[in-house]
């Protein structure tokens, strides 16, 4: 579906309000955005401005709310900030300390959590698939995972308006609910080149696309220049994340962005329930910021951690805790990653990793003994990552340099893998405090049988593939990619933490709009389910706002 | 364009490489100045190390030369990467909940490796060892990852990936780990033109592969033996053990 411009500015007016004249940031926005007190009662707060935060403060803003959305890190400057560089992009990443175990440890930092306004979008690699309709009712079709209070269906008008604002650009998508999109496919360089080559030799089906990278000039963004640190943040404004698609609209639009923001907690009233706002650490202060409604969106740790840390006598185990259900059913895709060998040279660090992919062994393959499927696409690791994926085959010393001297020989392929949720693979809080006192986050993850077979018939896919498009030798690494779950969203208070509306149980003015609320994650790439999500999320708000409906009345709903 | 002296042109580590005269720092000039100085930070005389101890620095010295191959100058200075990530707290932000966070767990399991080395070789130190020696104590600990073992009731293999880690992080973030595998670098704001199978930007090098028509493979089992003299039939013995 080709896109009208004056729709999408309607909507969301961001890519227009970039400087045209090769700087990145319009510093004249940020300096005049509207500011409030901490004693002005806003109508919202919200925690963290990444995929669900930035969409839901544009929409609200849009609609006259007044918002604050306060974010951890900081309010990005591409040009001053970001580097072109693997090793400095660091500064990208949510690097508290953090605990993992569980049977299969999943390593957080560079590879999953962000910080700073964009959130994780800064440093995602920028595929942009949607779920399948089968997504939304695991149980019922499969017996494993679970089934959402709502479906495809709810879902597919957001789907269709933030691929517009991004926007998303690729080939015609067959699988799932077959769409197309608003720009048409990037070219493709090497690693691209042996995907489509490989798929094409073992008769698998493979598309161009679906990336949130213009094809294009769009707005004031300009084109992609192929140049591979997708992963380390787009110094060019080409690539999508909220700073450039959502955050300039909510500044136009009366929001405020307040960076450096620590929260602490949520502070509800026990008296009446409700939240009154939530306390903040700003520059080594403490602040409160009452609000007439509060949205989470730190993220999957980090939102499970704030609930847990802002227990009070009514709530003891924590906000949407009262049936022991924050921080459970977290979930990381199973991303096996192989690497084929070729004489050609294939230098995979030119073009952005995310272009190609292949959603054909998504779905239940009936003739299998294990359930849901896995997706697969082209990921470039730049030389540190690869250094990485050589170790990981137990070499050191003389032989991984060989290898690594042999970089530009090399095509990467990944699959991401639905693994189930599982109600032990949870969030909790650790004995070790962070830097302002409070407990770190563990994580638990430990893999289920069903999760151990994708990953086996998942690499046999990537090897299959490069295989046929001549790899003398594959060598494959086990990692995971994409946090989500950890604050579900249910029909009853027993099976998760928020209801369609993105309400917390138990608390009527406190939601959550973030990757956290997701029930089951497919094969699919988060981000754009994500801000779908909170679109519908904010939709939902300002019509129950505009049919003069109190957050409290909207609870029994 | 920064000055650079003649004789620091397309250095590569201990002379290694497959790109000849392909060196990313002639592009400086097509950088941005933020990537430009970080990277180029990394080509200056590391000062005084902040973190590791002296005694510390006789076992990590030893053991990231011999994770990365590096028997001889140039060297990249991986060591003093290290020392200045751990001086700063700058970790990755996870660590394995059986184990201290980084920079502890580099003393814990440095003094560890010492350990196993006094227990071993009669009382005498990583640091006094022959590099065959040192390099066969390495690969225990990488062997008892592999089996899923523990090393002083850790998990070898979380040992084995912490080490790894910061060593390929330390030692492939630096120019000159770059031209030996063709990679160049920063790419903003020039780009690249021409990516697809066989296509190169004007200023990278091919592969050499019509110079040093060395199939990849037997390139690996030479590297392989040369990885094997190091460990050696120490490693032998150290099994028997
Ligand atoms: C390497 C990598 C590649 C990825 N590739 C893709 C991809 O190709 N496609 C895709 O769809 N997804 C990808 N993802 C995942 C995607 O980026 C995330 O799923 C998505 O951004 C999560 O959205 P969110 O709203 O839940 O959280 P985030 O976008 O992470 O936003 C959370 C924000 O909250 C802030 N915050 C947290 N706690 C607090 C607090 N207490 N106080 C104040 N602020 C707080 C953080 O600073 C952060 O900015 C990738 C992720 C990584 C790391
Ligand atoms: S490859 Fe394109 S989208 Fe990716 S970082 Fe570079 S310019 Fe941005």
């Amino acid at each position: 579906m080709r896109s009208n411009y004056r729709d999408i500015r309607a909507r969301n007016d961001s890519a227009w309000l970039i400087p045209n004249d090769g700087t990145r940031t319009d510093h004249r926005l940020r300096a005049d955005m509207r500011r409030y007190g901490d004693e002005d009662e806003v109508d919202i707060v919200v925690v963290g401005a990444g995929a669900g935060g930035g969409v839901l403060t544009q929409r609200l803003a849009r609609a006259g709310w007044r918002v604050v959305c306060l974010d951890a890190g900081p309010f990005w400057d591409p040009d001053t900030d970001w580097v072109s560089d693997e090793r400095a992009a660091h500064t990208l990443y949510w690097t508290d300390p953090r605990q993992i175990g569980g049977t299969d440890p999943v390593p957080l930092g560079s590879n999953n959590s962000g910080r700073g306004v964009g959130g994780s979008m800064i440093h995602y690699a920028g595929y942009t698939p949607r779920f399948h309709p089968s997504d939304f009712h695991t149980f019922s079709a499969d017996g494993v995972g679970a089934d959402w209070p709502i479906d495809y269906w709810d879902l597919k008008p957001f789907y269709e308006a933030i691929e517009q604002e991004l926007p998303v650009a690729g080939q015609d998508w067959p699988w799932g609910d077959p769409h197309a999109y608003p720009h048409h496919p990037h070219p493709v360089g090497g690693n691209g080149q042996i995907f489509l080559r490989g798929a094409r030799a073992a008769g698998i089906d493979a598309r161009v696309g679906p990336v949130a990278i213009p094809n294009g000039r769009f707005g004031n963004r300009p084109h992609c220049i192929y140049r591979g640190f997708c992963l380390q943040g787009c110094k060019v404004n080409a690539k999508a994340s909220p700073l450039i698609t959502h955050i300039p609209d909510a500044l136009a639009s009366g929001a405020e962005i307040r960076p450096d923001c620590m929260v602490t907690r949520v502070v509800v009233d026990d008296r009446t329930g409700a939240a009154t706002g939530v306390n903040y650490v700003r520059a080594g202060r403490e602040h409160h910021q009452r609000a007439r409604a509060v949205a989470v969106a730190g993220y999957s740790i980090e939102t499970p951690r704030l609930l847990l840390l802002s227990a009070t006598g009514r709530h003891p185990q924590g906000l949407g805790n009262d049936h022991d259900q924050v921080g459970r059913y977290l979930m990381v895709q199973g991303a096996p990653q192989t690497a084929g060998r070729f004489s050609e040279e294939i230098r995979m660090y030119k073009a952005p990793p995310p272009e190609v992919s292949s959603e054909q062994f998504y779905e239940t393959d009936p003739s299998k003994p294990y359930k849901r499927g896995w997706a697969i696409q082209t990921v470039s690791p730049l030389p540190i990552t690869w250094a990485e994926h050589v170790t990981a085959q137990g070499h050191w010393g003389a032989p991984l340099r060989e290898y690594l001297r042999d970089y530009v020989h090399w095509a990467t392929l990944g699959a991401l893998c639905e693994y189930l949720p599982q109600p032990d693979n949870r969030v909790t809080l650790a004995d070790e405090k962070d830097r302002h006192g409070l407990p770190v986050a563990h994580f638990a993850y430990s893999q289920c049988d069903n999760d151990k077979q994708l990953t086996r018939a998942a690499t046999a896919s990537l090897e299959t593939i490069l295989r046929a498009a001549g790899a003398s030798e594959v060598i494959t690494i086990d990692r995971y990619a994409h946090l989500v779950g950890g604050a579900r969203i249910a029909t009853h208070a027993e099976d998760g933490v928020v209801d369609g509306n993105h309400r917390v149980f138990g608390t009527p003015n406190l939601y959550v709009v973030d990757g956290s609320v997701l029930p089951t994650q497919g094969s699919a790439n988060p981000a754009l389910t994500i801000m779908a999500l909170a679109a519908r999320a904010a939709a939902r708000l300002i019509a129950a706002a505009r049919g003069g409906l109190a957050e409290a009345q909207l609870a029994s709903r | 364009m920064p000055y650079r002296c003649r004789s620091q042109h397309a250095v590569t580590p201990q002379g290694r490489g497959r790109y000849p005269g392909f060196d990313v720092l002639d592009n400086v000039h097509a950088w941005d100045d933020v990537t430009a100085g970080v990277v180029l930070a990394r080509l200056a005389l590391p000062g005084g190390l902040a973190f590791f101890t002296s005694a510390e620095v006789g076992v990590a010295a030893p053991l990231l030369d011999l994770l990365l191959a590096q028997d001889g100058d140039p060297r990249v200075p991986v060591l003093a990467l290290i020392d200045a990530r751990l001086a700063a707290g700058e970790t990755d932000g996870w660590h394995y909940d059986e184990m201290p966070e980084d920079a502890q767990a580099w003393r814990d399991t440095l003094r560890l490796l010492d350990e196993d080395a006094r227990a071993r070789h009669s009382g005498r130190g990583f640091a006094e060892l022959t590099s065959g020696k040192q390099a066969a104590l390495i690969q225990a600990v990488q062997d008892a990852g592999t089996d899923g073992q523990e090393w002083h009731g850790w998990s070898a293999e979380h040992v084995w990936s912490l080490w790894t880690r910061y060593a390929c992080t330390a030692f492939y973030s630096h120019p000159w780990a770059w031209n030996e595998i063709g990679f160049p670098g920063p790419a903003y704001p020039r780009g690249y033109l021409n990516a697809g199978l066989d296509s190169r930007e004007h200023w990278e090098v091919a592969d050499h592969d019509d110079e040093d028509p060395i199939p990849f493979a037997d390139r690996v089992e030479t590297a392989r033996h040369e990885h094997a003299d190091v460990v050696g039939e120490e490693r032998a013995q150290e099994r028997g053990l």
